[in-house]
């Protein structure tokens, strides 16, 4: 009864708790429906075939989207014998998709991928019009707008191709016939199963399942394969390790040879797993995302309705005496307090819910736009993650009240005597023990480790330690400091300089209030979004110095660079351990090693065709001397025995390859960049020339903007619960201070002194949490730009973004005035 | 209720009662008795004592020595929660000011001791208590809708609603007028006459004194003079200046 009263009648006390639990449970529920959502999909041009066969998965770290070793070309042709032969089955397709771009009006379409034609009924799209590609002839999307019998310039992997427009489909891409598009595709990963009108799809997986365990087809990948032409590239190299005395001793046989199954066989949902690696990145990125504004919001709201909460408790001592006075025992009170956080909890959790079941389509879209979701994702609505976070947002809300409450049990009858309140009581022993324990935590973190690698973790530490330490001091550091700010205002003969200055002192804890939401903001924007640009420029400047050429061809409009683009460039791809892990390689020309990155080592030695060069600490991790025999396959599913012929130091991949052999055994991949010395030729349509400054100014830019737009996220979510702290605790003090500000009318004050009073006030206070957050998160960046700088060996700047930082400043004090002269007016008004 | 002043007609009895804070004694060692069926003032000049006196007596505070016996019982052997019961059996307080929840209505207000006793509050006895202190049609009211005046009979109608030992009353009329502390005095003293309530009466106000069956005269901790008999406002001022 009383609690719901309460509620009803301080609905003002409550408002900031609820307004702020409203918002933080739409975040949470909306982030935790997107994470629900985030699942893979099956691809819609895989949607027609019921059943897939693909290679084995390999186990992977959290966060690596290394690829699948592909099946070997024998294994796909006897997969596909075999499969296709299933009765049901009308034809086993082998997925192959690859990189073509058309170029219209001289420039390239935003759609990059291409696919064998035999694919297009694994969807299954149709012809719309024309006829189904022969050679040197393509069929594209309709929504391009070419119409049969036109010639389309597409850009391939070897470089532009022009071919006759044979017909166009309902379905986006480019098909190229099965011939010429296995030239241009990597190897084999899934072949897809057309099954007849009617057939039993169950029957036919099963098959399916019997002929993927079979063992026979194990060997294909090793040894005895190792070497076996196909289509005609890696011919000739098996002498070159004939003779080599370790070839026994590095790679038994028995190791390559685990029970492993051939395939494995999907069905319906499970089929998803196929989705492309690029939209199985994006989605984990997603998930980083949303988890960091989950969490985010969970801990804010829990801080803030806390926070609340204590105000509301510390204004109602009286109240609370007074009930203890007549018979309220502490449980009592105590349960009062968790009850008024029940009606309110329930209430704005619930609203807030159903503001993200509402909201959460819409941010669906903006995830797929702004990149932390692949295209196609949708956010629908299911009923336990909303349970869920109604629940969760309730439980929050009996934590986050927890401490006020204690305090309210502890409330003496005595104080229902009280004249006045008078602002004065001491800090909990908690309080400064943690906040105390917090600072040294960030001081003992900033002076100790300065070992490499682990700065700017110890300067994040740092930082957010002392903030978070001062955050729970601010009633002991703030009114000193506030003295000390104010100083100036003494000089004036004017009341108004007087009244902010003893107010900010004596009203330790809205001044605390106040100022705590405005450091805790400040610092961590200015500290986050700081580290982040100071660490892109400092990639940057270490770019720059580490560029030997004149010129950078950069791709433009287009995933990446086709061999046609000129230039020196090397190729990023991945080749395979017997065991199937694969190993990041690099094939480069000892020339383009010259002109870029720090690589050191035998470099020469990557002419011929069958060497590797071995990052060192793979080397050591490995065992692997100059001499030893890696057996290895290719993208294009294709093996071979590689003979490690030294370590390199500071690789940009776990080995290094000629360029020429990575390139024949990986027919799909495309180059970053390309370094050009001298004069550099047009590079064609796809591909721009920029200087080494611009090149290392913009490299990485589209991480860098993700990254941005994620730390912009939770620095502008982290300032939006700042602003309705700054506002709660304003109006909440407001009303706290209607008699103070009535006896300062009655004093002869104008409403205009009384206006200006609580507006340089409010701004006095909020200009100190933000110089106290700069305080702190200034040294640690400088510290952490020092350490970056040394561990790099480069200049680097430190980079701020002053006016974003600004802003935010401007926001609290324009939200900190505005409130405080609005509620003191509503007080003083009539 | 019997004329006698033996100690069992004694519903307060505080015995050689010291209450300090750090150095400075609130409380001197005071010893009186509060006798069944009387209105007793207390009286004197700021610092002397006489709040530390109220919540001593009443079980807000805890004296430094001494014996407090509230109809009964030895304060000094009941534990906080113990006390809290006490208070809310035995004892009724009406304060100078903020007397009421203001979340709740007068009858609300009225029956919050028995709602924490967690007894049935009879919509009836609870509307008799309003009635008893004129306000029998301002139930619904809530604090903020009241006058002053209203809003002290609603604390004294929740005061009474336990059918209490004792009334404590600190200040009862230190934020009304005249006219209505004449009121809500005249009230007290009825309570005092008809119902045989005991009442303890703190205020530094010659004319609240008056209402008293016996004012005792509190300086620096100490018990310095006593008046009992018929008083007027005039013989309490003026012994009150002699005792300064």
């Amino acid at each position: 009864m009383l609690s719901f009263a309460t509620v009803r009648e301080r609905w003002h006390s409550f408002a900031g708790g609820f307004v702020v639990l409203f918002l933080g449970m739409a975040l949470v529920s909306m982030s935790v429906l997107a994470l629900a959502s985030a699942r893979p999909r099956v691809p819609d041009r895989l949607a027609g075939a019921p059943v897939f066969v693909s290679a084995p998965r390999a186990e992977r770290a959290e966060g690596s989207f290394a690829p699948d070793r592909p099946w070997s070309p024998e294994t796909v042709t006897s997969l596909l014998g075999r499969l296709s032969a299933i009765p049901g089955v009308a034809q086993a397709v082998p997925e192959r998709t690859f990189y073509a771009q058309p170029i219209l009006d001289g420039r390239p379409v935003p759609s990059e991928r291409g696919y064998a034609w035999s694919t297009a009924m694994l969807a299954p799209y149709r012809l719309i019009a024309g006829t189904a590609p022969r050679n040197g002839e393509v069929v594209v999307d309709r929504s391009l707008g070419l119409a049969p019998g036109t010639r389309v310039s597409v850009l391939t992997a070897p470089g532009p191709v022009t071919y006759t427009v044979s017909g166009t489909v309902d379905g986006p891409g480019v098909f190229l016939d099965d011939a010429e598009a296995a030239s241009l595709s990597a190897g084999v990963r899934a072949i897809g199963l057309v099954v007849e009108p009617g057939a039993n799809v169950a029957a036919i997986a099963k098959s399916a399942t019997v002929i993927s365990a079979a063992t026979e087809e194990i060997s294909a990948t090793t040894e005895d394969k190792a070497g076996t032409p196909s289509e005609g590239s890696v011919s000739g190299q098996e002498p070159a390790f004939a003779g080599s005395p370790t070839a026994d001793a590095t790679m038994p046989p028995t190791s390559v040879t685990p029970s492993q199954k051939v395939g494995d066989v999907l069905t319906g949902d499970d089929r998803s797993v196929l989705e492309s690696r690029d939209d199985e990145r994006t989605r984990w990125i997603g998930m980083q995302v949303l988890t960091g504004m989950f969490v985010l919001s969970a801990l804010v709201s829990v801080l803030v309705v806390g926070s609340t909460f204590a105000v509301g408790v510390a204004q109602r001592r009286r109240e609370f005496g007074l009930l203890r006075a007549v018979g309220a025992t502490p449980r009592q009170v105590r349960a009062m307090v968790y009850g008024e956080a029940l009606v309110v909890g329930v209430a704005a959790t619930a609203a807030g819910v159903a503001a993200g079941a509402l909201l959460a389509p819409m941010l669906g879209g903006v995830l797929v736009d702004v990149g932390f979701e692949p295209a196609g994702f949708t956010v629908g609505l299911s009923l336990l993650p909303l349970a869920g976070s109604f629940a969760g947002g309730v439980v929050l809300t009996l934590v986050a009240v927890w401490s006020a409450s204690r305090r309210a049990a502890r409330v003496s009858p005595l104080e229902a005597l009280r004249e006045a309140d008078v602002d004065n009581r001491p800090m909990p022993r908690l309080r400064w023990i943690t906040g105390l324990a917090l600072c040294a935590l960030g001081v003992a973190s900033a002076v100790s480790s300065d070992s490499e690698g682990a700065f700017v973790m110890s300067g994040l530490v740092a930082a957010v330690g002392v903030i978070a330490g001062l955050a729970l001091l601010s009633p002991v550091v703030v009114p000193p400091v506030a003295r000390l700010a104010s100083w100036p205002f003494t000089r004036g003969r004017g009341a108004v300089g007087m009244l902010v200055r003893e107010n900010a002192r004596s009203s330790v804890r809205r001044t605390a209030a106040t100022a705590t939401p405005v450091l805790v903001t400040v610092g961590c924007a200015v500290l986050i979004t700081g580290m982040v640009q100071t660490t892109a420029a400092g990639f940057a400047a270490v770019r720059a110095t580490t560029i030997r050429a004149n010129a950078v061809i950069v791709p433009d409009g287009t995933p990446g660079l086709t061999d046609a683009s000129g230039g020196d460039s090397s190729l990023f791809s991945a080749v395979f351990e017997a065991n199937g892990d694969p190993l990041s390689v690099l094939g480069a020309t000892p020339e383009l090693l010259e002109k870029a990155g720090d690589t050191s080592g035998p470099l020469d030695v990557l002419r011929p065709d069958d060497r590797i060069l071995l990052a060192d600490w793979l080397a050591e991790e490995r065992g692997l001397r100059p001499g030893a025999v890696l057996p290895v396959s290719f993208e294009d599913g294709t093996s071979a025995r590689l003979t490690v012929a030294g370590t390199v130091e500071n690789a940009d991949a776990d080995a290094l390859v000629s360029r020429d052999l990575l390139r024949r055994h990986d027919p799909a991949v495309l180059a970053d960049e390309a370094y050009v010395v001298g004069a550099a030729a047009d590079p064609g349509p796809g591909a721009r020339v920029v200087d080494v400054a611009t090149y290392a100014a913009e490299a990485d830019a589209e991480e860098d903007r993700l990254v941005w737009i994620a730390t912009l996220l939770l620095v502008v979510v982290s300032t939006a619960y700042a602003a309705v702290a700054i506002v709660n605790t304003m109006v909440m003090s407001a009303a706290g201070r209607g008699r103070d500000l009535e006896v300062l009318r009655l004093s002869g004050a104008t409403p205009r002194q009384v206006r200006g009073t609580v507006a340089a006030e409010s701004g006095l206070v909020v200009l100190l949490g933000a110089g106290l957050g700069l305080v702190v998160a200034l040294p640690a960046l400088f510290g952490i730009r020092g350490a970056f700088a040394e561990a790099m060996n480069a200049e680097v700047p430190l980079v701020i973004p002053w006016p974003f930082i600004g802003g935010l400043i401007a926001v609290c004090l324009v939200l900190a005035a505005g409130s405080a002269v609005l509620a003191a007016t509503t007080k003083v008004g009539h | 209720m019997g004329g006698s002043a033996s100690l069992d007609a004694m519903k307060v009895h505080l015995k050689a009662v010291r209450r300090t804070y750090g150095m400075v004694a609130a409380l001197d060692g005071v010893t009186a008795g509060f006798e069944a069926g009387t209105l007793t003032a207390i009286m004197g000049p700021s610092g002397s004592g006489k709040s530390t006196l109220l919540h001593c007596a009443a079980g807000l505070d805890r004296p430094t020595e001494g014996t407090v016996i509230v109809d009964g019982t030895d304060l000094g052997t009941l534990n906080e929660h113990g006390l809290t019961v006490l208070r809310r059996e035995r004892i009724g307080f009406v304060f100078q000011a903020f007397n009421l929840v203001s979340a709740l209505t007068a009858e609300q207000n009225v029956a919050l001791p028995l709602r924490l006793a967690g007894r049935p509050a009879a919509p009836a006895s609870v509307r008799q208590a309003l009635a008893e202190v004129g306000l029998a049609d301002r139930a619904g009211h809530r604090p903020n809708g009241l006058s002053g005046g209203e809003q002290q009979r609603v604390a004294i109608a929740r005061a009474l609603i336990t059918r209490p030992a004792v009334v404590f009353a600190d200040e009862p009329t230190g934020q009304l007028d005249s006219e209505t502390s004449r009121q809500v005095l005249g009230m007290l003293r009825g309570l005092v006459d008809d119902h045989g309530q005991t009442m303890i009466v703190v205020t530094h106000d010659p004319v609240t004194a008056s209402y008293a069956d016996r004012v005792i005269f509190l300086e620096d901790g100490r018990i310095v003079d006593e008046l009992s008999g018929a008083l007027t406002a005039e013989t309490v001022a003026a012994r009150m200046a002699g005792s300064c």
